[in-house]
């Protein structure tokens, strides 16, 4: 029964404020990039119609001793639960000013979750794991999307004029502001990273997992 | 009303004084196996029933040799690998598992058991540490060892039990490291991380157990090989070249690790990191071993030196890995100001690696040197050389790995002449590895 409550909530909305639709690619490289955060910020009265539902809770899991997803974004206010789908156990904490927290993760999902209150970026490490990063992207824009393995990212929205901004952890500049009317076609965004290391993934190797040089 | 005793940390009976204990070296890694193991204990007892989490890794390691080369430490020579002769050999070349058991979010036991090929005991240990890693607050972090471990020199063995995923043979600073240095002892960290993951830190160790160390820079010098010293071990001293003569007293094997005059050493040093970017460490490290003192015939080597290493992330997948260490061990009572054994001794090394196809491959160039000042010149122990090592590996499902490696070493040794050798050597080793990680 619960699982289909978002699916009538959804369609609820839509009858209230008829959805455009706003896609777009990123790409870095030639190549499609996955974790860029795509906010909207809407310019006139239109995209306000209906405010976005209030910030339901979300989940940003460790899988294979990996955040997954990678980067997350969430509207301020927002509670998100840490589960822990790995048999291990992860130490969790961020030390960034927009959210300063610890939480020790056991198997399975915890009682509580974190509520990111402040919008800001909080980078999140695992204090057993060393390589393990995430972020999740904390903020105030009406619309966000994150884009995915392909590149493509897709805000839910009605007609009107909104000003996006971009964020990539690994940019070495972030793709500057652009202001769209929608309905638009699809937008290309190119972001230049700092260089191409892949962050955040456990060694590809069993031979560096689980020792460093002990110290 | 009865307390319950076992809610308070008692503090384990080893946790007494040590002074007594740094002439005993034996009983001395007994009381610290005993602390850990009551530290275990005690933890193990705590209120969770999550804790402890045992998890294992490990690695086989069957090679196959092909040297032309030298006489060397497993035949009483001076040559620079570990087994020289012209030959091929098949064998198991080393087997190890590292058992680390997380005693709370903080605490974890760390030990790694190693066979090795002509191990002088054939099951040993060659870690074994209490870890403290706590998450520090505002950015600050304190970390702390405690037990037998390795002083932070290597940036080249980071892998399952000090494996290098780089080349099968480590650099000469970091054979040397295996091979002679451990600190026995406890050592603390603190580090600032900044915003963007930088971290910057100072960090300091008081030591025992390490007084021969320096002993085959001199007598033997320089080498390169992947065999790590462990508890228990000795190594064989060089014939030929008079040591029994001049230096009677010496038994005929050098035990790696053991206190000889009861004085503590220590290691200091600051480290920097960028993650995936680069690394830089620095230490001085000094075992403040008493030169003139001798025990069960070991003589006691003060040995100090500086350690240098840097880790970069370069464009085109390309990581580098510079180490140079400098130093000078003493041995003998004083005779005007010289010394019976007084050698400086320097290395340094650059190592280029990047993926290549489904592989990685390596490529390392050092130098390296001694040269003395003291009283015995019919002992001589000068040096110097250089060396190549290129290495191609591949990675199969994470857990198997191919290599093939050539290494080769030119050096001249002017104490070779005694055993009818030639000063100049050159030595070739061929190596195919096949390494199982779990």
């Amino acid at each position: 029964m619960a699982s289909r409550l978002p699916a009538v909530f959804l369609t609820a909305w839509a009858v209230v404020a008829p959805a455009g639709e706003l896609a777009g690619k990123a790409v870095a490289g030639g190549r499609p990039l996955a974790d860029l955060v795509v906010a909207a910020q809407a310019l006139d009265a239109a995209g306000r119609v209906k405010a976005p539902p209030a910030p339901a809770a979300m989940a940003l899991d460790q899988k294979s001793r990996e955040f997954v997803p990678h980067v997350l974004a969430v509207r301020s206010g927002t509670p998100v639960y840490f589960p822990n789908s790995d048999a291990i156990k992860h130490h969790v904490y961020s030390f960034s000013p927009a959210k300063r927290f610890e939480i020790k993760l056991y198997s399975g999902v915890p009682r509580e979750p974190v509520h990111f209150d402040q919008p800001g970026i909080v980078a999140l490490g695992c204090n057993i794991h060393d390589w393990m990063l995430g972020y999740v992207y904390v903020s105030d824009a009406d619309y966000l999307a994150v884009s995915d393995a392909e590149g493509r990212w897709t805000l839910d929205l009605p007609d009107g004029r909104y000003r996006l901004s971009f964020w990539h952890p690994d940019a070495a500049e972030q793709a500057p502001e652009q202001t769209v009317s929608v309905p638009a076609g699809e937008l290309a965004v190119t972001v230049e990273l700092k260089a191409r290391f892949p962050t955040g993934k456990p060694p590809a190797s069993l031979q560096n997992q689980g020792y460093g040089d002990g110290f | 009303m009865r307390l319950s005793h076992s809610r308070y940390p008692v503090l384990p009976s080893s946790f007494t004084p040590q002074q007594q204990s740094w002439k005993l070296p034996r009983l001395m890694q007994s009381l610290v196996l005993l602390t850990l193991f009551g530290l275990m204990m005690q933890i193990c007892q705590a209120d969770d029933g999550q804790f402890p989490e045992v998890t294992w890794h490990g690695l086989l390691d069957l090679r196959y040799q092909h040297s032309d080369a030298a006489p060397s430490e497993l035949e009483y020579g001076l040559g620079k690998l570990r087994a020289g002769g012209e030959r091929d050999r098949w064998r198991v070349n080393e087997a190890a598992a590292t058992l680390q058991v997380r005693l709370d979010w903080d605490w974890m036991a760390n030990a790694t058991v190693k066979y090795a090929d002509r191990q002088s005991t054939p099951l040993d240990l060659t870690e074994a540490y209490l870890a403290y890693r706590p998450v520090g607050a505002a950015g600050w972090r304190l970390a702390g060892r405690l037990g037998m471990f390795f002083p932070p020199i290597s940036l080249e063995n980071t892998g399952t039990a000090w494996s290098s995923p780089y080349t099968l043979s480590p650099s000469t600073i970091n054979a040397w490291v295996g091979e002679e240095l451990r600190a026995f002892g406890g050592e603390l960290r603190v580090d600032y991380k900044t915003q963007a993951g930088d971290k910057f830190g100072v960090f300091g160790a008081g030591l025992a157990n390490n007084d021969t160390a320096g002993l085959t820079l001199a007598w033997r010098g320089w080498s390169l090989h992947d065999f790590e010293s462990t508890l228990t071990g000795r190594l064989r001293l060089p014939d030929g070249i008079g040591i029994p003569a001049l230096f009677p007293k010496q038994a005929n094997a050098s035990q790696t690790f053991v206190e000889v005059d009861g004085r503590p050493g220590f290691y200091a040093g600051i480290a920097a990191e960028r993650p995936q970017r680069y690394s830089l460490r620095a230490l001085y490290y000094d075992n403040n071993a008493d030169p003139a003192a001798l025990s069960a015939g070991q003589y006691g080597w003060h040995t100090r030196f500086w350690s240098l290493g840097a880790k970069a992330e370069l464009p085109w997948e390309a990581t580098v890995i510079s180490q140079a260490l400098t130093g000078r061990t003493s041995m003998g009572e004083l005779l005007g100001d010289l010394r019976a054994v007084d050698v400086g001794f320097w290395s340094a090394s650059w190592l280029v690696s990047r993926p290549l196809g489904d592989g990685r491959f390596s490529v390392r160039y050092e130098r390296f040197g001694s040269d003395e000042r003291d009283y015995l010149p019919q002992d001589s122990n000068g040096e110097h050389g250089q060396a190549w090592t290129v290495n191609y590996n591949l990675t199969f499902a994470q857990h198997h790995q191919l290599n093939v490696e050539f290494s080769r070493i030119f050096s001249a040794r002017p104490a070779r002449q005694e055993r009818g050798e030639a000063a100049y050597q050159e030595d070739t080793l061929w190596q195919v590895a096949y390494r199982l990680f779990f």
